[in-house]
């Protein structure tokens, strides 16, 4: 969880990871920070997150994302 | 002769009348309910200032906004659209070269327009859209407007500091929508998928092709671009023919994989600008969409969005590069030298253009404007104005023109235009960065910010998020003891590039 912090605190240091729940919904995300993510998730947890993995549930907080992360390690 | 861009409203509205116009994820207008809607606003505006003022709107993603364009027009006036999500000292600036008496706003933008250092009067579309229209007023209005007329005013990056307004008029618009209707064979069963922001000049061919034509638009939800399946389903859903696209969106679905989980079944067409397309990318859309007619185009907004254009004729392998083809209709190209000669057949030189397309220069900056617009330095016989582009480019044999980047320190981030001066003036303003240097690492799409000061990286990205738009915004920050400098003092920017990863 804290390098996914790290990733998300470097990404976009002006958003309050801990605490959103709706990155994607309410579009705090937007589709260029997604990619980006994407690519650094990929690289740092040696997964390969799938078009279908990208639905707002899968991202609109930390811990979603956490999830999926370790749902796909376990692949 | 066509006199405005409203004899083409009048037309269609009457032709299409009960025909869905644009259409968002939450409702949809008619193009006899956009009439209406314009004239309502454009009585309001129309006795509130005189014909030939600057309209500032500030609108959200939705089939209201055009309206609150074309009410502004049909009250004789000109439009200035502004991106309510932008940070307030971006809107202050273009405020501040706008000097607007009247803003338009939708009431989810009101707190936000109130919030500005604007001293004029706004009005709330939901409050004005039911206002009588003044048939008589609305006439002597539009008498008011001739093909010269600026129609609107959109922000772009200026290497100083300050976002400069490009002027459009109504005859360099109706100029460009004809001629890309033509290539890309535009009528009224048409449907666009609109992607741009609306205050953005990629979005002119959305919101034209309908009041031009008949077309229809639907007006893609923003968060749907980070989510391949909903994206390709909604295209399916409003069985979409046609995308005028930023090289940055048509890459996204290829990125994120949406081709696997399914395709656009309805898409004819798609012609994307705003920077080099990756042939790596266009391959998987040619892969799944073998019939769809793509179309390269390439232009400043100085000469209304696009002046070239490029018909993908051939299968794109990784490493194609596509020219940026033939002239459009009405625009005329020239090569010139550093020093303002001819550019002899098949070398390279500066991308100029002239034509009825030019825009009417920068509003409020008459030194940027006689600076970018010149008299033809091959032309001493007539009044010939051109465009120097700062892009480098040259012709082939066949004559089509292929493009070799710039002559300058501007880049295309995102689908965006972006002055690095302009960032490195931001980055200078915040205490605790004594010098710094902006760069691009074009591979990974990556803005870079070197920076020497002992400033937090934090800190740096916090005040570009509340100062700069998004795509302004550097996403890698290196913090260095100096800057490394070449024998004549200048920054060493080869070195830094060293940094790239």
């Amino acid at each position: 969880m804290e390098e996914l912090m790290q990733i998300l605190e470097e990404l976009r240091p002006d958003v309050d990871f801990a605490n959103e729940t709706a990155l994607i919904t309410n579009g705090v995300l937007d589709s260029f920070d997604i990619v980006a993510l994407v690519g650094e998730l990929n690289d740092a947890f040696d997964i390969e997150i799938k078009p279908n993995n990208l639905v707002p549930e899968n991202f609109n907080s930390a811990e979603a994302m956490m999830k999926l992360i370790e749902q796909l390690q376990d692949e | 002769m066509e006199t405005s861009i409203l004899n083409r409203l009048d037309k269609t509205a009457g032709a299409y009348a009960e025909k869905m116009m644009f259409k968002d994820e939450a409702s949809g207008i008619t193009f006899g309910e956009f009439n209406r809607l314009t004239k309502a606003v454009g009585t309001f505006i129309a006795n509130k200032v005189p014909c030939g003022s600057p309209v500032a709107v500030m609108s959200g993603r939705h089939v209201l906004t055009p309206a609150c364009f074309l009410g502004a027009v049909r009250a004789g006036c000109f439009y200035a659209p502004m991106d309510g999500d932008m940070p307030k000292a971006r809107l202050n600036q273009i405020i501040g070269v706008i000097k607007a008496d009247f803003m338009l706003v939708d009431r989810a933008h009101l707190e936000t327009a109130q919030s500005l250092d604007f001293q004029g009067e706004i009005a709330v579309f939901e409050d004005i859209c039911d206002t009588a229209p003044d048939d008589a007023l609305l006439a002597q209005r539009e008498a008011t407007l001739g093909c010269t007329s600026p129609l609107y005013v959109i922000f772009t990056s200026g290497s100083t500091g300050v976002p400069k307004g490009v002027i459009t008029s109504h005859q360099s618009l109706m100029c460009y929508i004809d001629a890309v209707a033509k290539v890309l064979s535009i009528d009224d069963t048409d449907v666009f998928g609109n992607q741009s922001p609306l205050d953005y000049i990629a979005a002119v061919r959305d919101i034209y092709f309908p009041i031009s034509f008949g077309a229809s638009t639907y007006i893609i939800p923003k968060n749907e671009f980070a989510v391949p399946a909903a994206l390709f389903e909604t295209l399916n859903r409003e069985k979409i023919t046609a995308l005028c696209w930023s090289v940055a969106g048509v890459e996204l679905p290829a990125k994120l994989g949406a081709f696997d989980i399914g395709k656009p079944e309805y898409l004819k067409k798609l012609c994307f600008s705003g920077s080099v397309m990756p042939c790596k990318y266009l391959k998987i859309w040619q892969e799944h969409l073998p019939d769809v007619l793509y179309v390269n185009q390439y232009g400043p907004t100085e000469a209304t969005a696009s002046c070239t254009y490029y018909v993908v004729k051939e299968k794109v392998t990784d490493d194609t590069v596509l020219p940026i083809g033939k002239p459009y209709d009405n625009y005329k190209v020239t090569l010139l030298n550093e020093d303002n000669t001819a550019t002899p057949a098949g070398s390279t030189g500066e991308i100029c253009v002239s034509g009825p397309i030019l825009a009417l220069g920068y509003y409020g900056n008459a030194e940027q404007t006689a600076k970018s617009f010149i008299q033809n330095p091959l032309n001493d016989n007539y009044r010939e104005l051109i465009y120097k582009t700062g892009d480098l480019g040259h012709f082939d044999e066949d004559g089509v023109l292929h493009f070799h980047g710039r002559k300058d320190r501007q880049i295309k981030h995102l689908g965006h235009r972006i002055e690095l001066g302009e960032i490195e003036e931001t980055a200078k303003k915040i205490p605790g960065v004594t010098d710094c240097c902006a760069l691009y690492y074009k591979e990974k799409a990556t803005l870079y910010l070197f920076y020497t000061g002992e400033a937090a990286s934090k800190q740096i990205v916090l005040y570009f998020r509340q100062n700069m738009p998004a795509f302004m915004v550097p996403r890698k920050l290196i913090s260095l003891d100096s800057l490394p400098t070449l024998p004549n003092g200048k920054t060493d920017m080869q070195t830094l590039k060293t940094y790239f990863k």
